[in-house]
């Protein structure tokens, strides 16, 4: 297991200017760029890491928050290991739309257990002085929607961010390992037959 | 070439139809091999294609149209850009003692076979620099391979409107949501930032999706993108999964190419005497500039070709004379001066007067002047400017800046590497580039090619699978590290994402054919819109096609003509035509009342409104 290197899809959402793009370029290429435009459609990077012995790859989404957008970048919510919902502290109405972004993205990934289904959750921008939303607050929301692990980040100042992506693999890690438990007992074995010699197209 | 399609279908008589149906033969000769009466004409042919024809035929028609074309601009003090032979025709372009000659069937338009004999020689040009050098430095197999790359690019799947109009390949728009136009078109601004970056373009599988270059400078880049992209699939190139590289090679702009770069609206030295530009604050104002923009990206871009979004405004011919001049010192660059005793203007070519015209100009003339003057060509053929081509010519090498953590640090390996080349290949260029700035704002003839000497440029390429962004970069950009980081960490997440979102555009089922055919060429961007059996193109059998290119002809030949309809007994093709645009449309159905007379009832006359209305919804407008 620790010499397989997988390739883990996690996808940021959350309402447009919370910093998804600038967490991920903090994570990815540890820089940060005040001007960014918004992201049109989706954009990913990928970064290799070791966690808990664990090689993979991440392959960080980033999408567009703006309602305009929502078009392009649903199509690519399917196949995602981890989903981070993202809000900003500065921003109460981000922090209130983090339940239409969970059920967004629970529609259009297709998710079938969603009770199930690693969300983390991201205040980001707390080095910004003036709060809207509180620690507290926001805890509490993760408590009751799933006991979500909540992260405060800044990807300015690169707080908690490699913590938080680390999180969400170790999320994906321990779902999966879950699941190699229950592999035995649950798959069908589609190996084909040998087929016998005389079929007809022979 | 194989040819698929019957010649009976195409109403030919004999076999000659296979022939003459695309360019037959094309030859580079050099007159200076062959001077003393027992000279064999065969040391003269640099270049034959199709490379299988017998030598003693090569030389026949080497010789052959060699002197015809050597007597008569001889005798009229005028270049021969066009000879008729027999069944074929041949567009000529003669420089020094080189000749060319690209051999075409009588059916494709004069002004196309001219474009492109041009659209070849320029492409060697600006992959190998000049031609005498070329031929000096290089062994004829080399060479022969390049031109055979060349050539091959230019013909085979092109379709027959491509030829007709030499336009560039572009994604088709129609499929395409004009948010991924704008999102490829913020990426190239966003690479502009580096100053060091004067333009670029994305392709995605061999079509634009966005450019900030000329169409001719599209076409060009695109060549390299296909050779490297059909490498790459054939294994060689196969460097890490996520399939992402960045690679580098050395081209040759002709000086107004370069001007017309720099005088772009990113530059902000040059940008203030220009005329009027929305882009030209882009530096400070890009955000919120952009973002005003997208509203208007939204809902009209479905009607221009996706080539266009911000930088549309670079085509305006806004170009002036002065600004070629004022432009010209711009290269702020210092450099080592290097000696470069015959930068003063070569003796010019006396038969050469369609070098008069800036290629600008020529390129928004070159459908209307009857010779489709494009006079590129032969500036880039100057053979002794540079001593330097061949150091360069090596210089395309890959490297790879992938992966972020480890690659920062991989990275300044491999930059090392193109530093080092950046020194004694490209540093060389840089001082060319210097020195060659002084010569065009005294001498009147600045803009003209035939005088320009050429200007080694990186061309720098981020693939990404099927996605390519290309740079067309100052050569030190390869030796900056920074900026080379820069340029590649802030474009590459917005590649990745570009990349995947046209992946997974589906060709669009395009619906059953309409009652009508139209073409619709874009002569600014260079692009062309045509319902026509789905695809950019036809088959070259089809009466519209062939109406098509007759129309186009006469629209060349006659520049003051602005509307024509071309008829059989069953059918009308009507074409109409402005400095921008040419469109051709024919209504199918209902049976033309035709009586053989001039008629007022004729249907021919209802065309010109159908097509007004008709191609609306297309986004074309005639009106």
């Amino acid at each position: 297991m620790t010499t397989k290197t997988s390739l883990l899809k996690v996808i940021l959402l959350g309402d447009g200017g919370v910093g998804k793009s600038s967490l991920m370029n903090r994570y990815v290429t540890n820089k940060f760029d005040a001007h960014l435009f918004h992201t049109i459609g989706v954009e990913f990077l990928n970064r290799d890491l070791e966690v808990d012995g664990h090689q993979v790859t991440l392959q960080i989404w980033d999408t567009a928050g703006q309602e305009r957008f929502r078009s392009l970048r649903t199509p690519f919510y399917r196949g995602s290991d981890c989903c981070l919902l993202t809000f900003s502290v500065d921003d109460n109405q981000s922090f209130l739309n983090l339940g239409n972004w969970k059920k967004e993205f629970i529609y259009y990934a297709d998710v079938k257990e969603p009770e199930k289904f690693p969300f983390v959750i991201l205040g980001n921008k707390v080095d910004v002085t003036e709060r809207q939303v509180s620690t507290e607050e926001a805890q509490r929301w993760c408590q009751e929607n799933g006991n979500y692990p909540y992260y405060e980040t800044s990807a300015k100042d690169a707080t908690n961010v490699a913590v938080a992506f680390e999180e969400a693999v170790r999320r994906v890690l321990a779902m999966e390992e879950r699941t190699d438990h229950l592999i035995p007992t649950d798959t069908v074995k589609l190996h084909r037959k040998p087929r016998s010699a005389a079929s007809c197209c022979s | 070439m194989t040819e698929e399609h019957s010649p009976l279908s195409l109403g030919f008589p004999s076999v000659m139809a296979e022939l003459i149906r695309r360019c037959t033969y094309f030859f580079l000769y050099d007159g200076s091999k062959v001077k003393g009466e027992g000279d064999p004409t065969r040391e003269g042919i640099c270049y034959f294609y199709p490379e299988e024809t017998p030598v003693d035929k090569q030389e026949l028609l080497c010789g052959q149209l060699a002197g015809v074309g050597r007597c008569v601009s001889e005798l009229s003090s005028s270049p021969v850009r066009f000879l008729r032979l027999r069944r074929s025709k041949y567009a000529i372009r003669m420089k020094d003692d080189f000749f060319w000659a690209l051999g075409c069937s009588v059916e494709v338009p004069t002004t196309s076979v001219c474009e492109l004999l041009d659209q070849l020689i320029n492409l060697f040009c600006f992959y190998n620099g000049s031609v005498r050098q070329s031929y000096q430095l290089n062994s004829q197999e080399t060479l022969a391979a390049r031109w055979g790359q060349y050539l091959s690019h230019l013909q085979p799947g092109s379709s027959e409107f491509h030829r007709i109009f030499s336009c560039l390949r572009t994604i088709d728009s129609t499929n395409v949501d004009p948010l991924l136009l704008l999102k490829a078109a913020l990426i190239l601004q966003a690479c502009q930032r580096c100053p060091l970056v004067l333009a670029g373009c994305i392709l995605f599988r061999g079509r634009v999706v966005s450019t900030q270059m000329t169409p001719k400078l599209t076409m060009k880049v695109m060549v390299h993108e296909s050779e490297t992209y059909s490498k790459r699939r054939n294994g060689s190139g196969a460097s890490g999964r996520s399939g992402a590289a960045v690679s580098s090679t050395t081209v040759f702009l002709t000086l107004s190419e370069l001007q017309y770069l720099q005088s772009a609206p990113v530059d902000k030295d040059l940008s203030s005497h220009s005329t009027p530009r929305r882009d030209a604050p882009q530096k400070k104002t890009r955000l919120s500039r952009t973002l005003s923009e997208m509203a208007s990206s939204e809902s009209d871009s479905s009607d221009l070709g996706p080539s266009q979004s911000p930088q549309k405004v670079s085509f305006s011919p806004c170009l002036s004379e002065s600004d070629y001049s004022v432009s010209s010192p711009a290269p702020s660059q210092s450099a080592d001066p290097l000696n470069l005793p015959s930068l003063s203007p070569e003796p010019p070519f006396s038969n050469e007067q369609h070098s008069l015209e800036t290629p600008d100009q020529s390129y928004y003339q070159s459908f209307y002047s009857s010779e489709g003057g494009d006079s590129q060509v032969h500036s880039k053929g100057d053979g002794s400017v540079f001593e330097e081509n061949s150091l360069l010519n090596g210089c395309g090498k890959e490297f790879d800046l992938r992966g972020a953590e480890s690659g920062l640090e991989e990275s300044h390996d491999n930059e090392e590497v193109v530093g080092d080349r950046g020194v004694d290949g490209c540093g060389s260029a840089q001082g060319q580039k210097a020195e060659v700035q002084d010569p065009p704002p005294s001498s009147g003839a600045s803009d003209d090619p035939e005088e320009s000497p050429l200007i080694p440029m990186m061309l720098y390429l981020h693939r990404v699978k099927g996605l390519v962004l290309a740079l067309l970069v100052d050569p030190p950009f390869l030796s900056d590290t920074a900026s080379m980081e820069e340029v590649y960490h802030s474009s590459l997440a917005s590649l990745n994402g570009l990349e995947a979102h046209l992946r997974t555009i589906s060709p669009g089922a395009l619906g059953a054919p309409g009652p009508y055919i139209f073409t619709h060429f874009d002569c600014i961007q260079s692009t062309l819109t045509t319902n026509l059996s789905g695809r950019p193109g036809g088959a070259p059998e089809h009466p519209f096609v062939r109406a098509t290119s007759l129309l186009h002809s006469h629209f060349c030949n006659t520049k003051t003509l602005q509307e024509a309809i071309i008829r059989s007994a069953g059918a009308a093709v009507y074409g109409t035509r402005s400095v921008a645009q040419e469109t051709y449309f024919q209504q199918h159905g209902g049976s033309l009342r035709n009586s053989g007379i001039p008629n007022h009832q004729d249907s021919a006359f209802s065309l010109p409104s159908k097509a007004r209305h008709r191609l609306l919804k297309h986004g074309v407008n005639l009106l």
